[in-house]
């Protein structure tokens, strides 16, 4: 019998060896070990032995039968490996061609350049104000100290709509519409869309602003340097240069022009910033007494400062975009490059 | 505003170098747009003598000249017609590049050798426009450049200047400013006035009736001038800062206002009906014919200055043609005077006419600069033009305007500025630019009083002289620092949080946001065939639009919309998907604003994926829109949805439509646009759009989402196909199950539409999968079996439903 278990193990390991696929294994399992397998007709024959040869008897066989399964076992995973070797090799792709894309879409440049700019505001503890677009008079003008019979309304080139009824220049009467209702301390910025009756390469008779204000006791001009410098230094780098220069707005005294050293070719020259070096970036200045007065608030108590700047113009520096009409001309080669 | 260095140099002695002026300039405030080298590089421009002309043999306009350098005799073939031979000209020899970038070499015109260029005006730099080459004035010497003969080399500034600042808009105005930098006194002009004729008194005389609007008015008479060109000098000195010669007396006044910032007037004298000026307000509808040529039609509040009879120039804007001067004239009054700002502008505003006067008068000239000017002129005149200056000036000055005093207080303007300024600083800042101060002693903020010309009507109050102060001691030198301030947070608003989320939904989509302008042409509501009372035909007009194409304020943003798409296919941008966030503008009966309200419109057109090898090709239907829409309420967390295809929009195709409600608001509509107005709009395939109402939306929008328990049970899945009529929506199949209301439904999803020649007519086929799950135990088929039944005989019931 012990010859007879050891011809059955190496007939089992030969027909393991050569079964070629999973199924074929299981076919070997089942005709060396299965119920009515070899080995347990073997084992079947083991009531014939003499009692005291059962037990060595017995004992090989379950050797022979462990040391199948682990063939077998072997043999599969072997089995196995292979023919997912097999399935790998088949199921190649040309990763060359071109991924299966969604259609992309995107926010204005206008709309983009506005939140990175409401959101270094916001970091720095400005709210966010709103006004409406067509405005009275009063708010645009009047109450920022700008008289009709003014020269400095040729400043900013009106629409109107009625008398006393304009598409606001500016993002500026928003300042007055939350001052009147709110107390001070405010600490708001206010972007929006303005209106300018002026159209050529550089000017167009719509665009965006984003106007900035903050009242309080005890502001200083040094803190308007400080805000706007901070934001410069957010927006277009650390270290970008920053100059203030005195320029003329009738709701801010003393008023502020702030450049920037030019962001094309550094500072040393260029077309882009007319080899000045110097790079025109938004209005300032602290807010003028009398503006104070209209709101209601005590010029003796507050100061505040108050700044502006063309959304449109950021973003062509920031982009390079060199026609201020593409903003508006919606063309889809234009908005997908942002 | 042009300044040169020279010119300035001749009121205040300063060393610095242009480019360091040009920078210290802006940074006062004058802010320099330009700075010019005049003749810089042009030494190569030099003095030749033309020793022959004669027509060029093979073309008609040129000439073939024989040029003399001094050195030698070179051929240059010119275009120009005013030369001769004999005349001085200004070449540009072989190698100079002139200020417009044009290089010269040695070329062949028309076969004639060419050694140089005879150049304009113009072409030198020194002139905007000019006629002819530059004929120089004899007895220059050869072959020397003629930017150092002429005492040309010099450099030009272009000064963009601030509405507050009247008193830069001369020469003299700038050099002040120089002193301040430079630590040097300003050197006015003395003319030396030599008063040889009869008393003007007597034979004339100056009444102001209103002098309100005119509160002084100086004249004087000169006799016997002869009017004529202006000498070499006078007109280059007007070319370089922009202004034309016309004859020496005219150049006159336009010099003395260049140089001390005062616009004047000169009369042909025998032309002044009855000899004398009256200076009052026009009579409404009264006509007058102003130098230009151009008849005015004066109002009421219009400042006239008048002879004896009638208008003879409209005061501080522009003279008559019935008094000026001309070339016969001999005898002139010359008027100075200063008039009301507001009143000059309301008149230069009303006739649309700006001049270089109204300019000045209507920012605020100088009171005090009356009589310096109007000297000033009559001894150049007579210098220029000959003549007898008659004994005496007219001067009507019914009262003499006050000057300001202002105080300013030193602690003030620290406080203000952030850094500590003494009185003593400010004193000595202010006196720079000729503002007179005295210390307040009593006072212990350092406080001064400040006597403000007034060649400065700019400075009302303390705060303007502290921007002076800070201007000039310089904006640099003001600390950057923090506010303090108290802490207090400040979340975006609402709407404002809900706009953006919709915007970055859109993007998410896919859509690209434009910004189209919020006018458009009245027609514009036109082409969407909206219902005579469609309100959004009602628009905001703008009383002064820059075209028809943007003269109403839109009311919608489909058409905007519907061009842009146009437009892009047009360029082959054939797959569209564009959305605009932005607000509408409606007119509000009794109200003089309009109701400003957000809304989203986009639109899908062309492929619904990009070209691709894998992509599909299929182009977008409604059913894509309506996805883009159902994506919007899920982003918003809106539920309770319509959609009825009732809508009334008349721009929609009617079959391909719909509105969308939440509860029973109206959010908008969308749908696949008309075939009319697809081709009105000239778009040559189906666009499908959504135009809802963003407030609405935001108004729907819910306020938080709550969190449903995830069950941890298998599932049991059931598909049911249903025979219907044609006629029942899928809306109507949904809600009859949804009002089943059964506890351990999960989901049903509609997963096929079918129809066919298999059905029989009338009839679609619908396929429903309802997974069922309960939330504590394993659904038994039995169970399952129970519950998909009452879903079936739901549909049967109600919906006369066959199950499949």
């Amino acid at each position: 019998m012990k010859d007879q278990l050891t011809a059955l193990e190496a007939a089992a390991a030969r027909a393991a060896a050569e079964a070629n696929g999973e199924l074929d294994l299981q076919q070997v399992r089942v005709r060396f070990l299965g119920k009515k397998g070899e080995l347990t007709a073997i084992m079947k024959m083991m009531g014939a032995l003499p009692a005291e040869q059962r037990p060595i008897v017995g004992a090989l066989a379950n050797e022979v039968k462990d040391r199948l399964e682990g063939l077998f076992n072997d043999r599969l995973e072997s089995l196995r490996a292979a023919e997912l070797q097999r399935r790998l090799a088949a199921e190649r792709v040309d990763v060359t061609l071109p991924g299966r894309r969604l259609r992309q879409g995107s926010k204005h440049p206008v709309t983009q350049v506005t939140e990175e700019i409401v959101t270094i505001f916001a970091s720095l503890g400005f709210g966010v104000a709103e006004g409406p677009e067509v405005e009275h008079d009063f708010y645009n003008f009047e109450a920022l100290n700008i008289p009709r019979d003014h020269p400095a309304r040729d400043m900013q080139d009106t629409f109107y709509v009625s008398e006393d009824v304009v598409l606001r220049t500016h993002t500026s009467p928003v300042q007055v519409r939350t001052m009147l209702k709110q107390a001070p301390p405010v600490r708001v910025v206010a972007p929006g869309t303005v209106y300018r009756r002026d159209s050529d390469i550089t000017h167009s008779p719509m665009f965006h602003q984003i106007e900035g204000f903050l009242v309080d006791r005890h502001v200083t001009f040094g803190d308007l340097k400080g805000i706007l410098t901070t934001f410069i230094n957010e927006y277009f780098g650390a270290g970008t240069g920053v100059r203030f220069r005195p320029s003329f707005f009738p709701f801010t005294e003393p008023s502020a022009e702030v450049d920037i050293q030019c962001v094309i070719c550094g500072g040393d020259g260029c077309r882009v910033c007319k080899n000045s070096g110097w790079l025109e970036i938004l209005g300032s200045g602290m807010i003028d007494p009398e503006v104070f007065r209209a709101v209601g608030y005590d010029p003796e108590v507050y100061t505040g400062f108050a700044f502006g700047m063309g959304i449109e113009r950021i973003a062509m520096l920031k982009y390079g975009v060199n026609d201020l009409r593409l903003f508006y001309e919606n063309d889809l080669r234009f908005l997908r490059q942002f | 505003m042009k300044v040169t260095l020279n010119w300035l140099k001749e009121y205040v002695e300063f060393d610095l170098l242009p480019e360091v002026l040009a920078h210290r300039l802006t940074m006062a405030g004058l802010e320099v747009d330009a700075m010019e080298k005049l003749g810089d590089g042009l030494d190569s421009v030099i003095v030749a003598r033309l020793d022959d002309v004669r027509p060029h043999p093979d073309a008609d306009r040129l000439t073939l000249c024989t040029v003399a350098t001094g050195s030698g005799i070179e051929q240059v073939v010119c275009g120009a017609t005013n030369h001769r031979a004999g005349d001085l000209v200004a070449l540009a020899q072989v190698g100079t590049e002139l200020p417009g970038g044009l290089k010269i070499k040695k070329s062949k015109i028309r076969g004639q050798e060419s050694c140089g260029m005879l150049c304009s005006l113009t072409e030198l730099g020194l002139a905007a426009s000019s006629e002819g080459i530059l004929i120089l004035p004899p007895g220059l010497e050869l072959g020397v450049p003629v930017f150092a003969a002429l005492g040309l080399k010099d450099v030009r500034f272009e000064l963009g200047l601030t509405p507050n600042r009247p008193d830069c808009l001369s020469v003299v105005g700038v050099a002040r400013e120089v002193c301040a930098m430079a630590g040097s006194p300003l050197k006015l002009p003395q003319p030396a006035l030599a008063e040889s004729g009869p008393p003007a008194a007597g034979r004339t005389s100056v009444t102001i009736e209103d002098a309100d609007l005119c509160p002084r008015y100086a004249a004087r008479l000169i006799e016997g001038v002869r009017i004529g060109p202006s000498p070499e000098w006078m007109v280059r000195r007007l070319e370089t800062v922009g202004m034309r010669s016309i004859n020496n007396v005219v150049d006159v006044t336009n010099f003395v206002m260049m140089e001390l910032g005062h616009p004047l007037h000169a009369f042909d004298f025998s032309y002044l009906r009855g000899r004398r000026i009256v200076v009052r307000r026009a009579r409404d509808g009264d006509r007058f014919v102003t130098l230009d040529g151009q008849e005015r039609l004066l109002a009421g509040s219009d400042l006239v200055i008048c002879d004896g009879e009638g208008p003879v120039a409209l005061a501080g804007i522009m003279g008559g043609e019935n008094s000026e001067v001309r070339p016969e004239t001999v005898d002139i009054l010359l008027e100075s005077a200063y008039f009301n700002p507001s009143a000059i502008r309301r008149t230069s505003k009303r006739l649309g006419l700006h001049t270089e006067s109204s300019h000045r008068f209507e920012r605020g000239a100088d009171v005090e600069m009356v009589p310096l000017a109007l000297d000033r002129a009559a001894a150049l005149i007579v210098e220029l033009a000959g003549g007898q200056i008659a004994a005496g000036m007219v001067d009507a000055y019914p009262a003499t305007l006050p000057k300001r005093q202002l105080t300013i207080s030193a602690q003030r303007t620290s406080k203000l500025l952030g850094m500590d300024v003494d009185a003593g600083e400010i004193h000595k800042v202010l006196n720079s630019i000729g503002l007179t101060c005295d210390f307040i002693l009593d006072r212990r903020d350092g406080a001064l009083t400040v006597d403000v010309p007034h060649f400065r009507p700019d400075i009302e109050r303390e705060i303007d002289l502290i921007e002076e102060v800070a201007r000039l001691l310089g904006y640099d030198r003001i600390p950057v620092t923090m506010p303090v301030s108290s802490l207090s947070s400040q979340p975006l608003p609402r709407h404002l949080q809900l706009e953006r989320r919709l915007c970055d939904e859109m993007a998410s989509l896919g859509f690209a946001e434009v910004v189209n302008y919020s006018f458009v042409s009245a027609g514009s509501v036109e082409r969407l065939g909206l219902a005579a009372d469609d309100p959004r035909r009602r628009t905001v007009q703008l009383l002064n639009p820059l075209t028809e194409e943007q003269a109403v304020m839109r009311t919608t943003l489909v058409p905007s919309l519907l061009d842009t798409a146009a437009r892009n296919i047009a360029y082959r941008t054939e797959d569209l998907a564009l959305f605009e966030l932005r607000p509408v503008f409606q007119p509000v009966p009794g109200e003089e604003l309009p109701r400003e309200s957000l809304r989203l419109t986009a639109l899908l057109s062309g492929r619904r994926e990009p070209l691709g090898w894998a992509q599909q090709s299929a182009g977008c239907d409604f059913f894509d829109i309506k996805g883009t829409v159902e994506e919007l309420l899920e982003c918003l967390n809106i539920g309770d949805v319509r959609w009825p295809s009732e809508h009334g929009e008349s721009f929609y195709h009617p079959g391909k439509s719909c509105a969308v409600e939440a509860g029973s608001v109206r959010l908008g509509t969308l749908g696949e646009i008309h075939p009319e107005v697809q081709r009105v709009f000239d778009l040559p395939q189906p666009v499908y759009l959504l135009d809802l109402d963003a407030e609405a939306l935001f108004a729907a929008a819910g306020k938080h989402r709550s969190f449903r328990p995830l069950s941890r049970y298998p599932d049991v899945e059931r598909d049911s196909a249903f025979l219907i009529d044609e006629a029942v929506s899928a809306q109507q199949v949904l809600d009859t199950l949804s009002q089943v209301r059964l506890k351990d439904l999960e989901s049903i999803v509609l997963f096929d539409v079918y129809r066919g020649t298999s059905l029989p007519p009338g009839k679609k086929s619908l396929a429903i999968r309802a997974r069922y799950r309960a939330l504590d135990r394993t659904l038994t088929d039995e169970i399952v079996q129970g519950l998909h039944g009452k879903l079936v005989q739901a549909l049967q019931k109600s919906l006369g439903a066959e199950l499949r």
